[in-house]
């Protein structure tokens, strides 16, 4: 299995954790990660322009093409914005010349395939769920874990393909190979508020808030997330509240691969646990 | 006072005047919290990063050969040819310019330049985007340079072929017992050192052996064969049926004021736009300690000299993650080499009206991914320079969102008004067709979430989303357009995901807000 990989933008700076995870957990369950130079998914400058958003998402399928692979992201947005690109350019035949011509300046073509994956689409898929459970050497029984789906992976549905997008199964299965309780909760498809900062932070605030709250009340001990966005929305910007806020009290965010990490017992500093601001303390297992 | 003393003396005093006025900016706030300063890992980044120039050399190979031979052959140029009085006479007895290795080091180093430059421009031409972000100081930089190692060669090819300089030396040097010797020795010189004489001198085996035998009792001690100064005096075998002209114009007279005009051209450029880089960049690289990262708060004088720092090198512009929004909105304020002019002009209070929008447009567009701040070769910050231009561009300009949000009804639209400006992409919310199936059941409003957690949802959000579909239906964007329900959307696609009819809620508010977008920068102008 070889990937051209997808960090997306937000990784390189504000959540290595999340990239170097992603790398450890990729290398010890087999999926080859290739890394070309790609540009922004465009996701971020579609409320603004949504050409420019479309080329940037367009141009990394180009680079992809021209490497001979598919591309892998851990960023529900970056594979949000990919994936509504491609449906654009197969439905608007004057938007995908508009694009081809833009592609043509730097020397590039339009792509023939556009094929992107979210990293939890190669877990279940490739890698399986039951590779996963024999190579937990650390299970995490005990633990009870909310996943997060995080909304632009899952809707619009008929775009994305990731999952049901009303009762998607995918992270649970993944998180319960890991020997881990997922909890039900209402408001799991629900979103995190981070597209909203900087742009309405009271709403965005409240969004993050109900959404933990909830999985608090739901029992859970860790909310998994498998986006960049959604990370940074609990874990960062939970923490730029006041140092009593209750809100901290609730369950902490973990990324994803940092639980598969745990469990499969790689490399600390890769997993990064002590990266994330809002601590999760591993249970003793 | 002679023309050369001067000159010097001009230049020089430009230069260090100049020096202290770059430097002046600098200054600011201190900053507590700064990164320690560890002299051990200053010295490696002296070695690695400004020594072999690993930077520039893990970016682009090529630039990285062109960059190397310029470095190599300016500074033995610089150290042995400029300052060889204060330095090469000091530390190698016995120097004489004309004496080899110096004269054969000085045109290999001369011809590295030459390529190196050649390099460099066929860089800048052979890539159109880094060709439309070269500007006039860039070549400048080339020529000049280009332009001093150019007249030396001419200098020294004319020197070679001139037999008034000859003469002189002759004069000052040899004492000629008889005509017929002066002869012999004018043979030798033009057969085996390439001096071109007006008259036919008689090239015979007697004639060159006595010639030899002067040469080497009074010229050998301090001429190399000319042979050595292997580009000089191949152009001055090219020169040579032109020889008789050149000597007659007193071409070495020209090419000795140009040379050292173009010199002090260069030493009174130094402390301007990108001169001032061989100072200014090897000092930040150093101050960096090879970092690549935007960590850490910078004091404001390593700030200054981060700023003065670039090189216009443009990699930082041909990799920018954001570039392919340049390619349709062409604000050049989004390419980091373009945004760090403008942020320069903004910190000293001389960035208004439509440029300082433009950078507040092309700060925010930048996702702060980092990859400038890890390939810029001058090491600069430039991810911590990026992030105070966001918090900067907020001040100076608040964003599209919190603009509709200041507005009043009224105001907005006005502000909308432009009906025919249309975004690049268009024809949902425009489209009649789309809302042909809406219902109005409410199903968008009630699964949202930005409406299920406003504890009054209508004075929170003026609009319901089934509201807005309502109001585009009967064609009336502008009062749909300014709603805070449009500016407050989330993005989930939940009212989309949920619509009975298929109706594409959250793309058509997305179509709005872009065409909101062109309308307010239209209004504005």
């Amino acid at each position: 299995m070889k990937y051209a990989y997808f960090p997306g933008c937000k990784i390189p700076h504000h959540l290595p954790e999340y990239g170097s995870s992603v790398e450890a957990v990729c290398a010890a369950v087999g999926v080859e990660l290739v890394k070309p130079e790609f540009n922004c998914c465009g996701y971020p400058m579609r409320h603004e322009n949504e050409l420019a958003s479309i080329f940037s998402a367009v141009r990394n399928f180009a680079i992809a093409e021209q490497a001979g692979l598919e591309i892998m992201t851990p960023c529900k947005c970056c594979f949000g914005n990919l994936k509504y690109a491609a449906s654009r350019i197969a439905e608007d035949k004057h938007l995908a010349g508009k694009v081809a011509e833009l592609l043509a300046q730097d020397g590039l073509a339009m792509p023939k395939e556009f094929n992107i994956f979210h990293l939890l689409t190669i877990l279940d898929e490739q890698v399986g769920a039951d590779f996963l459970r024999e190579r937990t050497a650390t299970p995490l029984a005990g633990v009870k874990v909310a996943c997060h789906y995080g909304c632009h992976a899952l809707r619009p549905g008929n775009i994305t393909g990731f999952d049901d997008p009303l009762a998607p199964t995918l992270f649970e299965r993944i998180i319960q190979a890991l020997g881990a309780e997922t909890v039900e909760w209402d408001l799991r498809l629900e979103c995190c508020g981070y597209p909203l900062r900087g742009r309405d932070d009271i709403i965005s605030a409240a969004l993050m808030r109900k959404k933990l709250e909830d999985a608090g009340n739901a029992g859970a001990d860790v909310v998994a997330t498998a986006c960049t966005y959604c990370q940074l929305q609990f874990d960062q910007e939970r923490d730029l509240l006041p140092f009593n806020a209750p809100l901290r009290k609730e369950p902490p965010a973990v990324l994803v691969t940092q639980l598969i990490g745990f469990a499969l017992g790689l490399d600390e500093e890769a997993v990064g646990l002590h990266k994330n601001r809002i601590p999760w303390t591993a249970p003793v297992l | 006072m002679t023309f050369f003393d001067l000159g010097l003396v001009l230049a020089s005093v430009i230069c260090v005047a100049g020096l202290v006025w770059r430097v002046s900016k600098w200054c600011g706030r201190p900053v507590r919290n700064s990164a320690p300063f560890s002299p051990l890992k200053g010295m490696q980044a002296f070695v690695v990063d400004v020594l072999l120039l690993a930077r520039t050399g893990r970016q682009s190979p090529l630039r990285w050969i062109g960059h190397t031979l310029i470095f190599v052959g300016f500074m033995g140029l610089l150290l042995f040819h400029a300052l060889d009085d204060q330095i090469t006479s000091n530390f190698f007895f016995g120097y004489e310019s004309t004496l080899d290795p110096w004269q054969f080091l000085r045109n290999l180093f001369g011809l590295m330049v030459l390529v190196g430059l050649g390099i460099m421009t066929y860089r800048r031409v052979a890539n159109k985007k880094l060709r439309e972000l070269t500007r006039f100081q860039d070549w400048f930089a080339f020529l000049l340079v280009g332009g001093i190692i150019l007249s030396g060669f001419f200098l020294e090819a004319t020197k070679i072929m001139s037999p008034r300089v000859f003469d002189r030396m002759v004069y000052e040097y040899l004492v000629v017992e008889d005509g017929s010797d002066l002869t012999a020795l004018k043979a030798v010189w033009a057969d085996k050192y390439g001096v071109v004489f007006t008259e036919r001198l008689p090239m015979n085996e007697e004639t060159l052996a006595r010639g030899m035998e002067l040469d080497e009792e009074s010229c050998m001690d301090c001429h190399s064969n000319t042979s050595s100064s292997f580009v000089s005096r191949t152009m001055a075998t090219a020169l040579t049926p032109i020889g008789p002209a050149l000597n007659r114009s007193q071409a070495t007279e020209v090419f000795w004021y140009l040379h050292l005009l173009l010199c002090f051209v260069g030493l009174a450029a130094l402390p301007f736009g990108k001169f001032l880089h061989p100072l200014t960049t090897p000092a930040n690289l150093i101050v960096r300690q090879g970092r690549r990262d935007g960590e850490g708060e910078t004091p404001s004088v390593r700030k200054g000299l981060g700023l003065d720092a670039c090189t216009r090198c443009g990699e930082c512009s041909l990799h920018c993650s954001v570039a392919p929004a340049f390619s349709v909105m062409g604000n050049s304020d989004i390419l980091p080499s373009e945004k760090l002019i403008s942020f320069k002009k903004y910190q000293q209070g001389e960035l208004f009206g439509d440029a300082l929008t433009a950078f507040a447009d092309g700060s925010r567009t930048c996702t702060e991914c980092l990859r400038c701040t890890d390939i810029c070769s001058a090491g600069i910050n430039l991810q911590e320079l990026w992030m105070e231009a966001k918090q900067a561009a907020q001040v100076q300009r608040v964003d599209m969102n919190m603009a509709v949000r200041q507005l009043t009804p009224k105001g907005r639209i006005q502000t909308f008004e432009c009906s025919d400006c249309k975004p690049d992409i268009y024809g949902l919310a425009d489209n009649k067709e789309s809302y042909q199936g809406c219902v109005q059941c409410t199903t968008c409003t009630s699964v949202c979430p930005v409406v299920a957690v406003c504890e009054d949802a209508s004075a929170d959000l003026d609009l319901m989303p089934q509201q807005i579909m309502n109001l585009l239906r009967m064609g009336m964007k502008e009062e749909a357009m300014g709603a805070r329900m449009v500016w407050s959307c989330t993005t989930c696609y939940k009212c989309q995901e949920h619509c009975p009819q298929n109706i594409r809620v959250a793309d058509v508010l997305y179509e709005l807000r872009n065409t909101a977008a062109v309308r307010m920068r239209k209004g504005n102008q």
